[in-house]
């Protein structure tokens, strides 16, 4: 089985973060001037879910724990070693989880769906999925600071 | 074994002890928030604080204020909204307390029901409240007494102990009106896009400097809200 070089799976991780960190500061700028997120086709599903309890954390908007997130992913990217590989794994892996959890939540407790947080949720599943692979095929590689569109344990 | 593929196998194991504790965490988050308590009592609290805070000010449908007051002040809400029970629980009181009371501003309570289905028929339990004069009361009721959103708490026997609370004489009469205000809950309802409105509580302000009813959005504060009256007054 062969898999994508890691300087791939960093590209990609890296574009996606960037998208994420936009959907989260979308979301943040809004709920900072008092409004919603504006959803598609005229739903109310965005102001519902961003003026539910669930959307702060200790007072603070989980949109902004978003940002931090995805900001630790993209420079996750910029790094080749295990630290970057791990942190991005465990960062990833967060992410996702508390995306399982509010979709939980957006289904059965507000029974309403932001189409924002549907993005960013999907966004984070994706990112868990490589850096999981990126974890799982590089770790314990030898750091590299350029290019190395080789493979690692690619055969099998 | 290289130090190379030592330092992978820990990584890997640390890996998967995260996945597990992630696991574990999520499932935890899911069923502390699937048997948290709902709210939404029947045994209501705070009713001789509203019902005193609200005592001698003049009070017709869901207008609160001396209704020849210069200022009208229009709250778009839902009594579901936890955010709108913040303002009516921190922002709003001083406005009642100081503007309110001296006639300078009368306040306007429309629904705009954005959280759940349990919502029309709450605001419609308002207006039927309103009706009575007792509109206001059954707002701040509500808001004190106020539920996890969408839990399902903001049934028949809640609306009626809010009534019951709020002061609503005539409870036959009540509940005959609110299915008739049921129509008038979304005719606001609709009404609060076409000011702009995305979420709640939104305001509106209308006075001798606007030109007809001006979208305000959803002040920041006290101080927000008594800079917009004074600059309509």
């Amino acid at each position: 089985m062969s898999y994508p070089s890691e300087w791939a799976l960093r590209r990609v991780i890296a574009f996606l973060a960037a998208l994420g960190v936009g959907v989260a500061t979308y979301i943040a700028v809004e709920a900072a001037g008092g409004d919603a997120p504006r959803c598609i086709a005229g739903s109310t599903g965005c102001a519902t879910v961003a003026k539910s309890s669930y959307s702060h954390v200790a007072g603070v908007n989980i949109a902004a724990f978003g940002i931090v997130g995805y900001v630790l992913l993209l420079a996750s990217a910029f790094f080749v070693n295990d630290l970057a590989r791990f942190g991005g794994f465990v960062v990833a892996l967060g992410g996702f989880g508390y995306s399982v959890f509010l979709t939980y939540i957006e289904i059965f407790k507000i029974e309403a769906i932001c189409q924002w947080c549907v993005g960013s949720a999907v966004l984070m599943t994706i990112l868990f999925a490589l850096s999981a692979t990126r974890l799982i095929v590089y770790a314990g590689a030898e750091n590299q600071t350029t290019r190395q569109p080789g493979l690692r344990r690619a055969t099998g | 074994m290289s130090s190379s593929e030592d330092r992978r196998k820990q990584l890997l194991q640390l890996a998967a002890a995260a996945v597990f504790l992630a696991i574990a965490v999520v499932l935890v988050l899911i069923v502390v928030n699937t048997s948290s308590s709902d709210g939404g009592d029947t045994e209501l609290e705070g009713v001789a604080e509203v019902n005193q805070d609200l005592a001698g000010i003049p009070q017709r449908e869901m207008v609160l204020g001396d209704p020849k007051a210069p200022v009208e002040l229009v709250e778009f809400g839902d009594l579901q909204c936890p955010v709108c029970k913040g303002f009516s629980e921190e922002v709003l009181p001083p406005i009642i307390e100081n503007q309110v009371k001296n006639g300078e501003v009368k306040l306007e309570f429309r629904n705009f029901t954005i959280i759940g289905e349990q919502s029309p028929p709450a605001g419609a339990a308002a207006l039927a409240a309103g009706a009575q004069s007792r509109g206001w009361n059954y707002v701040e009721l509500f808001y004190k007494n106020q539920g996890a959103e969408n839990s399902g708490y903001a049934d028949d026997a809640f609306l009626e102990s809010i009534a019951k609370g709020a002061g609503v004489k005539n409870l036959a009469k009540w509940n005959q009106d609110r299915a008739t205000f049921l129509a008038k809950v979304e005719a606001t309802t609709a009404e609060a896009p076409e000011l702009g409105f995305n979420g709640t509580p939104s305001f509106a302000i209308q006075g001798p400097k606007t030109d007809g009813l001006e979208p305000i959005g959803t002040p920041s504060s006290t101080g927000a809200l008594e800079e917009a009256i004074e600059e309509a007054s």
